[in-house]
């Protein structure tokens, strides 16, 4: 009886452990990019603005502004904000889960590794959303469904331009505030 | 201390308080700066003159410079030209042919834009004539001195309209004002042509752009213009016009031993201020400075090169030039960031920024395919070739820029071509888009043989990167080479080296574990048969 509490206690313990050395990569995803760092970014907000679903593009960010702003280096990375209050409307009215608003706009990250090549980083929203209940877990599928789009690429077509910010001060990772969606 | 300092300084505060209530007689007028050069140009009566064009500012200036002329006439600046002692390879602008825009005969007019001369437009050019030394270009101070491309390096003396047919009217410089400015060079006046290579901000060099005009700590830590402030010619230290530091022979590993001033070594390496042991503090600094034989201080320390925001290129295929639109006219197509993808006069590019080197052994010595050259085209034809090994005791690994091209060469001879690309001729190629005739005119204009066909080959060109130096912080960490966690370590590619934790044998390495695990049972096992004995015999 003993070894079957045991071996019972050992299982959670195992399944626990695993899942805590797997919830980060299964959080958030990763994969490598076929363009170059503007070509992958203005790729992504072309797309963006194609998926319709109310999605607007609302910033692009430089984060390692901020880094070269105080005397350092980082290799790039740019950051594209996208919102559609298709999505965030029924989160921010609904006050259980209006905390959310954190992770408001939707973010993809588009960054250089030492390897040389271009990845893109998102949110894993499928599998985060049904953490938060039915609602967020219902819209969250959509938004993940709309976050393939957003992440398909026509090779064939020629290389869109980047959709730069209006200026909105330099420096500091400072939003550009494209001032769509949200 | 720094207490005492505050007290005093406040103290000193109070008293200017207390002083600056008295009535004063008058405000005291701010002290005038006063200039470093011991000479004010603006006074020199030989500089109070309307010039009419750029060799009269340089009779005017060599009527004190006496000298200036002839050093000048001995340096690489102007002759473009250099005999590598080592390879016996002539070799400078005058006749390397490149992949970027490739060669100067039959374009001088365009290129020597960037000659510090005035009037050579082909090869009738006097080099030995003084007034032609354009002392301008690298001395003005105004920032109003431009040498436009396709007037044979003279300035605009006229208001013109540049570029031809373009509608814009380039305002004819104040050549007085440029002379009484006249100052010693500064980052300006070496970028103006330095920082533009290639046909571009930023096209050629990739360590070499105009964000090192005015640049930041996070660009480069000796010309940060809030600290050090370099400019180029703190570190190409030059005396009688000659500045140290070419390309075509450059010093991989700097074995003099000299510091500044104390040599005449070259004085713009990393050693020639830092030494070859440059690490002083830190539990590391032995280890660094082992690891400084090797390895040349630009591979840590200038780990991503083009970071100034300004994107260098990458690739240029003459091949797909010569595209036109539906009404004959030529397209220029422009990438993501803005930068011409396409144009029908050049061919496509490839643009990048922050790009990570590729890294080679190299000793100093660089070899060059020239024009004479037979090719072997079912490769890809190396412009120039560094040479280096592990084990030659001369050399580093390098980081470089490797720049690839595709141009035409003669079928019939295996060998580059030299064509004709400006002018307001038929034959050049930016007018007609038609390579037999450029092509023809090109290797006519500099006797050369030619088969009359060509075809394009696959070329690249490697560039050392060693300006836009990172903050010590920023240097390359342990793990980028050692235990990259991107898989890719930046030193993989390098021949001959042994690189702790990495490149490991898979199956030695399961034997070691394997023996590993077998002892670590071996000694369990013994330590029970141990205890189980002592017990029985205990019982």
């Amino acid at each position: 009886m003993l070894k079957i509490i045991g071996g019972f206690f050992a299982g959670i313990l195992a399944t626990a452990l695993l899942a805590w050395n797997m919830a980060g990569g299964m959080m958030f995803q990763e994969r490598v990019s076929p363009f170059g760092m503007e070509e992958t970014v203005a790729r992504i907000q072309h797309n963006i603005q194609a998926t319709g679903n109310g999605w607007a593009l609302s910033g692009l960010r430089n984060p390692g502004k901020a880094v070269e702003a105080d005397g350092g280096n980082t290799l790039p990375v740019m950051m594209i904000e996208a919102c559609s209050t298709k999505y965030s409307g029924p989160i921010l009215k609904e006050d259980t889960v209006r905390f959310l608003s954190i992770l408001m706009p939707c973010k993809i990250s588009v960054y250089k590794k030492n390897d040389g090549k271009v990845y893109i980083g998102n949110m894993n929203a499928g599998l985060m959303g049904p953490m938060f209940g039915p609602l967020v877990g219902g819209i969250m599928q959509q938004v993940a469904a709309d976050q393939a789009k957003f992440l398909e690429f026509d090779p064939t077509k020629p290389a869109p331009p980047l959709i730069l910010p209006k200026p909105a001060g330099e420096g500091g990772g400072a939003a550009g505030g494209g001032g769509g969606g949200c | 201390m720094r207490t005492l300092i505050t007290t005093i300084g406040l103290l000193l505060a109070a008293s200017g308080v207390i002083a600056s209530s008295d009535p004063a007689p008058a405000a005291a007028a701010p002290a005038k700066a006063v200039s470093k050069s011991t000479a004010d140009h603006s006074k020199f009566k030989e500089l109070q003159k309307d010039f009419k064009d750029g060799p009269e500012v340089t009779e005017a200036c060599l009527s004190c410079h006496t000298e200036a002329a002839k050093q000048v006439h001995q340096t690489q600046h102007w002759k473009w030209e250099f005999l590598n002692p080592k390879t016996d390879q002539k070799l400078g602008k005058k006749h390397v042919i490149n992949n970027f825009c490739t060669a100067i005969p039959s374009n001088q007019e365009f290129c020597t834009a960037c000659h510090v001369g005035y009037g050579w437009k082909d090869d009738k050019f006097d080099f030995t004539s003084e007034r032609n030394v354009d002392c301008l270009v690298c001395h003005d101070s105004t920032g109003t001195y431009k040498k436009p491309a396709g007037l044979a390096g003279h300035a605009v003396y006229k208001d013109m309209e540049f570029p031809p047919k373009s509608g814009k009217i380039m305002k004819a410089v104040d050549l007085k004002k440029v002379a009484q400015g006249v100052a010693k060079s500064s980052r300006d006046n070496c970028g103006a042509c330095h920082f533009y290579g290639g046909g571009g901000d930023a096209v050629k060099h990739g360590d070499l752009d105009s964000s090192l005009k005015q640049p930041k700590k996070y660009l480069d830590v000796h010309m940060d213009k809030d600290g050090l402030n370099f400019t180029c010619g703190t570190c190409h230290a030059t005396s009688g016009h000659a500045v140290p530091g070419s390309r075509y022979n450059p010093t991989a590993k700097d074995t003099d031993k000299h510091i500044r001033g104390k040599a005449d070594g070259n004085p713009a390496t990393c050693q020639s201020c830092h030494k070859d042991a440059p690490h002083q503090k830190g539990a590391e600094a032995a280890r660094l400075n082992h690891h400084a034989e090797k390895i040349a201080c630009q591979t840590c320390h200038i780990p991503e090169f083009a970071r100034g925001g300004r994107a260098t290129k990458m690739l240029w295929d003459w091949s797909t030039a010569g595209k036109l639109d539906q009404d004959g006219k030529p397209i220029v197509v422009k990438d993501s960031a803005g930068h011409e993808a396409y144009n029908s006069k050049k061919g496509d590019f490839k643009y990048e920024t922050n790009v990570i080197p590729e890294y080679v052994w190299f000793n100093g010595q660089v070899d060059y395919t020239l024009r004479e050259t037979k090719m072997d085209v079912s490769k890809v034809v190396k412009i120039n070739s560094f040479g280096g090994a592990p084990d030659d005791g001369k050399s580093k690994i390098w980081p470089i820029k490797r720049f690839a091209g595709k141009q035409p060469y003669d079928v019939g001879n295996n060998q580059l071509v030299v064509f004709h690309t400006y002018g307001a001729d038929d034959a050049a190629f930016w007018s007609n888009f038609n390579w037999d005739k450029a092509l023809a005119f090109g290797m006519k204009e500099i006797g050369a043989e030619y088969s009359g066909k060509y075809a394009f080959v696959a070329t690249e060109m490697s560039w050392p990167i060693t300006h836009m130096v990172a903050p010590k912080g920023d240097a390359l960490a342990c793990a980028q080479c050692h235990q990259p966690s991107a898989g890719v370590g930046r030193l993989d590619q390098v021949p001959g080296i042994y690189m702790p934790g990495r490149g490991g044998n898979p199956l030695l390495d399961l034997a070691g574990w394997t023996l590993a695990a077998l002892t670590l049972l071996g000694v369990l096992v013994h330590g029970g048969i141990r205890i189980l004995a002592s017990r029985k015999h205990q019982a």
